[in-house]
């Protein structure tokens, strides 16, 4: 029974298609990536599994039924825009956030505190939250988010703001969250992040599915002799050797395209010949940015 | 339910022990009073000071019985009128002399009364001011009554016929209640009714301010997205309503816990001011009943503007017209129902929504609608209720996920029409 399935959704807002017949599904347990630039649909998509939003067309199905108000106990959502009331304590207002999971204040309140000591957060229980910075807030915002212990956690860019220490500290969260069973739904415009943390992907533009399905499976599919080179030296003499089809160049640091008769072997033994030094060859599976890039450029732009 | 419940709970932990709350809850009844009585205050008794008065007495009437005329004392037991005589002649002598004296601030007032007083001669009043109507109404009546009574006896009357003649009228007012007459006059009534429809008047508009406030904070903070993710927007909107509107409550209970406390403690020694407030349990009945009715057709208005800005800026400029709504209903309650309460167009007023609420309450408080009359203004409001919350219901859904420029009217419609 998938966690989540979404069949044939659309939404359209006066002339902007913001969804566009999409369909997915999402098995019980997974990391799933919601990918795509800026606009492309993906927070009206979480919206409207939320049922914040209300889709014009199609079906949202969460552990096999229909949506009902009561399933919002399950779920967890940390929206783009984060937002807490200023002026109210911050253990009073995970205890509230809690009760409106349907809590009891007891419950709600005891597992603020554990979450808060987790964050090292313990001793500023009674404080106001505008008296936290704003990386502070986003941590409370995130724990408001897991305190209920949702079946689905559905986060909208979690990572955004947050300090590499804290990013780390949160994926570990996430893992540990997975690991017990909850399912992720994660959107973000980085795909980098997305490549490391999720099993299944789904890439959105325009309202529209580009891509979707298992992240591996998606590489085999649309993946490419790619090399990331670092190196020092005049970077010019790469113009000259034939394997490479095209080429991103920093400067210190190149992503190579090869072309598809090239191995990364053949590049290796051309590189010897120059006088380039070589700090790093890595030969690479293609990135799901370039995959996307790919996809999207390939599409006639509506 | 439990939901709302909840909702309604933290809007009233987090207002209820703040510095605002408490400072409105022990003021307000206090500020309203004032606004009535210390003008009217001011005009009766023109401060706390004695009028220094210079008298020339054409007639020799008058003079011999300052001391029983002008007697008064004032509530610091001081006299009213300190009064000394100028001679006629030194008058004639310098005509200017009284005018020069109250410019240099020696007296107040200067009372110049012909020799023909009693065959109708013009008497002069002097002073700095003169709209001071009640120190010239007192003035004229007790020269009035020295003349009357002099007339009586000229036409041969004895002075005791005279005083049987001219023994005071005393006249009480009732009032036709509910089948019986009780006993209050136009001068407890209407200070009542003043005090309580500015009590509701600013409640409504201060609690309606309240929501459009906190809606607009819940936008701008970002938490209603948070908030819609365990709940709707429905829920929300009524926890919001609810919320403030419990707060109205608590502090109407206060202040009537206040009132009745006060009157225990202070017992017959009521103070002036009090005397004149009537405070009854049925008034403060009604007074929720149509607290609540206006609360809440106005806060659901307020609470549709608040989802349409995105800022406190927006706010200002959005909620003009609900304000208006809110104050127009006060000015022809105040006019209009104060002065005629069973005129056509005030009953009229007293069923319709927005103006129900402050016209059929001064009605009650100042004549004797029947009682079906106010069951209808209380039905008719329900419906109203029902309606606006309605209609705002869907202005808010999908308002509060709106954020940029504001909304035309055309595009307001779109949403009431697409929620």
């Amino acid at each position: 029974m998938p966690a989540l399935s979404l069949q044939h959704i659309s939404k359209v807002y006066e002339n902007l298609r913001a969804v566009d017949d999409i369909s997915f599904e999402i098995e019980e347990g997974r990391m799933f990536g919601l990918l795509g630039p800026n606009g492309a649909g993906k927070t009206t998509t979480m919206r409207m599994i939320m049922n914040i939003i209300i889709p014009d067309q199609g079906k949202i199905e969460l552990f096999g039924e229909p949506f009902t108000e009561g399933h919002k106990r399950q779920i967890g959502y940390l929206p783009e825009e984060r937002g807490l009331y200023p002026k109210m304590k911050i253990l009073d207002h995970l205890t509230f956030l809690g009760e409106m999971k349907g809590m009891s204040g007891r419950a709600a309140r005891d597992n603020a505190r554990e979450w808060l000591a987790r964050f090292d957060l313990a001793d500023r229980a009674n404080r106001l939250v505008n008296e936290l910075s704003k990386g502070l807030q986003q941590k409370i915002q995130f724990i408001g988010t897991i305190l209920h212990r949702p079946r689905l956690l559905i986060l909208d860019e979690p990572f955004s703001g947050l300090d590499p220490v804290n990013v780390k500290f949160l994926k570990d969260i996430l893992l540990e969250m997975r690991r017990e069973g909850c399912t992720i739904i994660l959107s973000t415009h980085l795909m980098e992040q997305a490549e490391k943390l999720c099993e299944q992907i789904c890439l959105f533009n325009r309202g529209k599915i580009v891509l979707e399905g298992d992240l591996g499976e998606i590489r085999r599919r649309h993946g490419h002799n790619r090399v990331l080179l670092s190196y020092n030296g005049n970077g010019d003499q790469l113009a000259n050797l034939s394997m490479i089809a095209e080429k991103n160049d920093y400067g210190n640091y190149v992503e190579i395209h090869l072309h598809d008769n090239a191995t990364p072997e053949d590049l290796f033994r051309a590189l010897a010949q120059t006088d380039l030094t070589i700090s790093r060859f890595e030969a690479s599976e293609t990135s799901l940015n370039d995959i996307f890039i790919e996809l999207v450029e390939g599409l006639p732009h509506a | 339910m439990h939901k709302i419940w909840k909702l309604i709970k933290r809007e009233v932990m987090t207002k209820l022990l703040t510095r605002g709350f408490l400072i409105g809850t022990l003021l307000g009844p206090i500020l309203i009073s004032g606004f009535y009585f210390l003008p009217a205050y001011f005009a009766t008794v023109g401060g706390d000071s004695p009028s220094v008065v210079r008298l020339v007495d054409g007639s020799g009437l008058i003079a011999p019985q300052v001391e029983s005329l002008f007697g008064d004392t004032l509530d610091n037991g001081q006299r009213q009128f300190i009064i000394t005589p100028l001679s006629e002649a030194d008058y004639r002598a310098n005509p200017d002399f009284p005018g020069e004296e109250i410019e240099a601030g020696k007296t107040d007032i200067a009372l110049i009364i012909p020799e023909n007083l009693l065959a109708g001669g013009q008497i002069t009043y002097l002073a700095e001011s003169i709209s001071n109507g009640g120190l010239i109404r007192l003035i004229r009546s007790r020269i009035q009554q020295a003349v009357n009574l002099r007339r009586m006896e000229d036409a041969g009357l004895d002075p005791g016929q005279v005083a049987s003649l001219t023994l005071p009228i005393s006249m009480k007012t009732l009032r036709v209640t509910k089948g019986e007459t009780e006993e209050s006059s136009m001068s407890t009534a209407f200070p009542t009714a003043f005090i309580f429809l500015m009590l509701l008047y600013m409640t409504i508009l201060l609690y309606g301010a309240q929501v459009l406030r906190g809606v607009v904070e819940e936008k701008t903070s970002r938490i209603l997205e948070v908030l819609l993710s365990s709940t709707n927007s429905f829920q929300l909107m009524m926890g919001k309503l609810f919320g403030v509107g419990a707060l109205g409550l608590i502090q109407y209970v206060a202040w009537i816990v206040l009132a009745w406390g006060g009157i225990f403690l202070l017992g017959n020694t009521t103070p002036e001011v009090l005397k004149n407030v009537h405070l009854s349990p049925e008034i403060f009945v009604y007074f929720v009943i149509f607290f609540l009715l206006g609360y809440f057709q106005f806060s659901a208005l307020y609470a549709a503007v608040g989802a349409m800005c995105t800022s406190q800026d927006d706010a200002q400029a959005l909620s003009g017209p609900v304000t208006i709504l809110v104050v127009l209903p006060f000015i022809i309650s105040i006019s209009l129902g104060m002065n005629n309460p069973d005129a056509d167009l005030a009953k009229t007023f007293s069923m319709l929504p927005f103006f129900a609420p402050m016209m059929m309450f001064l009605r009650i408080e100042l004549s004797n609608p029947a009682l079906w009359e106010i069951g209808l203004a209380i039905a008719i409001n329900l419906v109203a209720i029902v309606a606006i919350v309605w209609l705002a219901a869907r202005i808010y859904r999908v308002g509060v996920l709106i954020y940029g420029k504001r909304p035309t009217f055309r595009e307001i419609l779109k949403w009431i029409r697409y929620a």
